[in-house]
């Protein structure tokens, strides 16, 4: 029994920043890295998986990034995950969502987990669909925005609550393997230990390059620029009600360039 | 980040007389415990604000002449060239920053009881203080009016040789100018007494000489109580109040304002449960109307917002600060440099205040626990020396000490786990902010939080642990952490175990539907029934508070309390106020009497005095007084125990059992801190936090390190070229 879960490094913004020259991210400097807040909630459900069996399934987590992305990899090592797998190329650099499904089922197809574990989203770019393409590209079955779920290690099937709109919850029973991404609020993550953390930071991180998965990872998409939008302004218009009337008369020519 | 060009009026430079305040941030005279015989106290803890930007430092009250000695409470003192060498450490250290130095030259009258120097106060008129209810005050001739006057030209000749820049001739708070102003103490039918222009003339002779005398060097400043808030009677502002200020307007370079007088002077440092900021503004904003020149307002001024109100619009010019600069001496550097979320600030509980009120020990803070510790424990509040040891840390609760700890030791650079089973940094103060009056106490929490959360992101390894289940001994030893500090609070008893007998009282019992702590008060779940009695033995806060809680809340409410209720509120100010509010809601006060036993719906109380006052040996086995006979019974619907509070430190015993286990888990110490180790103030129970945190590489870090002591020095006399040996008339 495997669980594989997948995490990412997240960019979470100082309060005040600076878009990079090239228009189009975030200038680091400016940028606080952490686990991706959904990534706890499915590392936990793996977690919780694994402790009701006994200890017996095996907690992989893998993520797409560079060098420094190791940390967030450490952190689900503190809590307990088994092993931990970095994947990265320098062409990796920028790459859209699908480029990561890709490596991920790259990663998936090595691994043959049971189980999937995705976060619904990320915090930083919130495609909300890595998960998604990784269970296409895998052609496994799949349930989006886990909000409850019931499986024993083993089973064949996953009985998974989905949330909906307006409060609703879908049930849903997914044969496994499968994909589920997960919600906030499914349980409640645990932190590291300070042991835990010591020992993580002694475990190994397997790596891998994008060759050693031998595969397409092209992007479908690029990012063309990243922008704070214009705020719009509210102003006071005051003086007698003719005054105002035509001063918002004014206005509404100004805006409408007539 | 620099700072919001909002806040740019704040640091413009401001003429006073000959001397320059490079901005608006001033702090006015203020008591620290130091006075001239703490030099390196007072020159570390006035020089560190000038380091963090304020204009000018004063000293507390700064008596002339062994007439005004306020023994035992602690002022400074300019009698003689001893004090004058003393004094000057304070002002070359606040030169160094580039800032000014002032003295608040002081004149007690019949306030002050001479209790060391024996010698007579004199006063406008002779009467008895109702500050100091057994000092009287001999009235002034005339010529006691020029000789004290002459005492006021010499300690301001004596403190430009000290080195300090402003002079002030202290008027607030019922000292002697005021006195003389005031009809209150003055009825003298000569030329210093009856109208304002007579009453005055003391006051204005005296600025005039000491004028004439260094102002030439120093700016002259005086501290004016523009109304001492009695109504008709006394001073009202536009009354007297506007016509001396024109009267010596000419005379000053500096008009320090507030409201107020001695007996009451929460009226002026209002603590946060009647007062907030800005409070005296609608007595104070008046003098700008009569007077050219500058003029300072305090009210406890925290926020950059509001103090640009007040300088834009025109109740004042210069912002004064007592408490907000002991909470955070950096406040002007952290509004220059756009580090509004930094600010410690002042939570106006005064309990800085309640040091000088007890009578001597230096002044305490509890937003700042390195308030009064710069000189002698080398404590900077923004300065923390770097980590010694690759140790991480579990700090088992996150109430004011086990937050405070954590934070220091993160500011260290240690990697520090804060764990709690609230969802909320600030332990108890987090429910104690709930009652009447003390919202503002929650700006202790809020700094450390903040701060933690700041630096979490410097430390990706700490971690805040909140909401989680209790700690058990098994939970801590497997953790991973080389030192562990516990520092899981105190709780009200439960069983009626108080100050006076040491013991239970039979039948208290908190698990009953009719009776209740303060917590389960607090946490609302449990009903409350309409009689309410509240079994009083603790002499702070908690039961005034919970009686104004439930008075208000419609609740019929009687305190039974064996102690002086509230006595520790005399020492904060708190205390007059408190009782008209206990008054207003008809709290009714059995004092002097405890209790024997509790039955349901009943409480029976006797008077603590009531066994009599003959003492005899009657023999072993036997009371050596009478049978105590006044027991009675008290109905009640609910009853609530303030009797006491004991320490939650069952983890720190069952880890203690298990020490031997430590080193297998690497465990290298474990400590107790805050009320776990023993039930305290706020104030005191972040210390313990701030200093475990500064000390925890020392071998026994559980207990403090020895501290630099100010003690006077046999074989060094006080005055230059004096004498140190014993020497007797002959």
């Amino acid at each position: 029994m495997k669980i594989l879960v997948p995490v990412k490094r997240i960019a979470a913004l100082e309060e005040d920043f600076e878009i990079r020259d090239d228009g189009r991210d975030v200038d680091g400097d400016f940028i606080n890295w952490d686990l991706n807040e959904w990534d706890d909630y499915s590392l936990e459900t793996a977690m919780q998986i694994k402790e009701a069996a006994g200890g017996e399934p095996e907690v992989v987590v893998v993520t797409v990034g560079p060098d420094d992305a190791e940390e967030v990899l450490r952190k689900c090592l503190a809590k307990g995950a088994d092993r931990a797998i970095r994947v990265w190329d320098d062409a990796l650099e920028g790459a859209d969502q699908l480029a990561i499904a890709r490596v991920l089922a790259g990663v998936a197809k090595t691994e043959a987990p049971d189980l999937i574990l995705a976060g619904v989203q990320s915090s930083d770019h919130s495609h909300g669909c890595t998960g998604i393409a990784l269970s296409a590209l895998l052609d496994m079955p799949h349930a989006a925005v886990v909000a409850a779920m019931t499986y024993s290690a083993g089973d064949a099937k996953v009985r998974v609550q989905r949330e909906l709109e307006g409060g609703m919850l879908h049930a849903v029973d997914v044969s496994t393997p499968a994909v589920l991404t997960i919600q906030l609020g499914i349980n409640t993550p645990r932190y590291a230990s300070l042991r835990g953390i010591k020992q993580a930071a002694a475990r190994p991180i397997e790596e891998l390059s994008a060759a050693d998965l031998g595969a397409d990872f092209a992007s479908a998409s690029r990012v063309r620029r990243m922008y704070v939008p214009e705020k719009s302004r509210a102003q006071m218009i005051e003086g007698s009600p003719a005054e105002q009337a035509a001063r918002i008369a004014e206005i509404i020519r100004e805006a409408t360039g007539a | 980040m620099a700072r919001d060009p909002k806040y740019d009026i704040l640091f413009e430079p401001i003429q006073i007389g000959p001397k320059t305040l490079r901005n608006r941030f001033y702090q006015v005279p203020h008591c620290i415990g130091a006075g001239s015989d703490k030099p390196g106290f007072q020159a570390a803890h006035r020089s560190l604000k000038a380091e963090g930007g304020w204009a000018a430092m004063n000293t507390e009250y700064c008596s002339i002449h062994p007439e005004s000695d306020d023994t035992m409470r602690v002022s400074a003192r300019i009698w003689d060239e001893g004090d004058v060498r003393n004094l000057k450490a304070m002002t070359d250290e606040v030169h160094k920053h580039g800032a000014l130095a002032g003295v608040e030259l002081w004149y007690g009258g019949a306030h002050a009881p001479c209790l060391e120097t024996r010698a007579t106060p004199r006063g406008p008129s002779q009467y008895a203080s109702e500050f100091e209810t057994l000092s009287y005050c001999k009235e002034m001739d005339l010529a006691d009016i020029a000789m004290v006057q002459q005492y006021y030209v010499d300690a301001a000749r004596r403190s430009r040789d000290a080195g300090f820049d402003i002079v002030y001739v202290y008027g607030a708070h019922s000292y002697l100018p005021l006195q003389f102003l005031n009809p209150y103490y003055n009825k003298r039918t000569d030329k210093y007494g009856g109208s304002l222009e007579n009453r005055a003339r003391f006051w204005l002779e005296t600025l005039e000489k000491v004028r004439n005398a260094v102002g030439a060097d120093c700016a002259i400043a005086t501290r004016f109580a523009v109304d001492t808030v009695y109504g008709p009677d006394q001073i009202e502002v536009e009354v007297d109040g506007m016509k001396f200020v024109e009267l010596a307007d000419p005379l000053v370079d500096l008009w320090d304002v507030d409201v107020g007088d001695i007996a009451e002077w929460g009226e002026d440092a209002g603590p946060s449960r009647f007062y907030q900021q800005g409070h005296q503004v609608p007595w104070t904003r008046f003098v700008k109307q009569v007077s050219k020149k500058p003029v300072l307002g305090v009210g406890r001024f925290t926020d950059p917002e509001k103090m640009t109100e007040i300088v834009t619009k025109g109740f004042a010019d210069i912002i004064g600060a007592a408490r907000p600069s002991i909470a955070d001496p950096f406040l002007p550097k952290k509004i220059e440099e756009g580090r509004i979320d930094d600010v410690r600030v002042c939570i106006g509980c005064n309990v800085c205040i309640s040091r000088w009120e007890i009578g001597g020990p230096p002044m305490i803070c509890t937003q700042n626990a390195t308030a009064g510790e710069e000189y002698r424990r080398g404590w900077h509040p923004e300065m923390f020396p770097k980590k010694k040891s690759e140790d991480s840390v579990l700090v088992v609760g996150a109430g004011p000490s086990g937050s405070e700890c954590a934070r220091v030791l993160m500011e260290r650079g240690y990697t520090v786990h804060l764990y709690d089973s609230a969802e909320k940094i600030g332990g108890h103060l987090n429910s104690v902010v709930t009652l009447p009056g003390l919202g503002e106490w929650g700006y202790h929490r809020d700094y450390r939080e903040t701060q933690i959360t700041k630096l979490l992101k410097k430390n990706k390894q700490s971690q805040l642990m909140l909401g989680q289940k209790r700690m058990t001994a098994d939970d801590v030893l497997n953790y991973g952490a080389e030192k562990v500090v516990i520092a899981t609070g105190s709780s009200w008893n439960t069983d009626g175990v108080n100050c006076l007998t040491h013991a239970p009282i039979p039948g208290a019992d908190a698990s009953a539907p009719e009776q209740l702590t303060p917590e389960q008060v607090l946490s609302g779940k449990k009903p409350i029934g309409k009689r309410v009695v509240i079994l009083n033995a603790d002499t702070y806060f908690m039961a005034p508070s919970l009686a104004e809680k439930l008075a208000t809340a419609g609740h019929e409410v009687t305190v039974v309390s064996g102690v002086h209720l509230a006595n520790y509120m005399h020492f904060t100010l708190e205390y007059p106020n408190m009782m008209r509010r206990m008054h207003e809601l008809h709290v009714e006060e059995i004092g002097d009497h405890f209790c024997s036993r509790i039955e349901k719906n009943r409480l029976e109380i006797y008077n603590i005095w009531g066994d009599g006052s003959r003492r005899t040996y009657r023999g072993p086995g036997v009371a050596p007084r009478d049978a105590n006979t006044t027991h009675r019974w008290l109905e009640f619907d609910s009853l609530i125990l303030v009797t006491g509070r004991h320490s939650d430190d069952t983890l720190h015993r069952e880890l203690k059992a298990r020490e031997s286990e430590w080193e297998a888990n690497g465990i290298k110490a474990v400590y107790l801190i805050g009320d776990a180790e023993a039930p305290r103030l706020i104030a005191d129970a972040t210390f313990t936090g701030q200093r475990l945190a500064r000390e925890i590489e020392e071998a026994n870090a559980q207990f403090p390190l020895p501290y630099k002591r100010e003690v006077a020095t046999w074989g060094t006399p006080h005055l230059p070229g004096g004498t140190f040996e014993i020497v007797y008339q002959k």
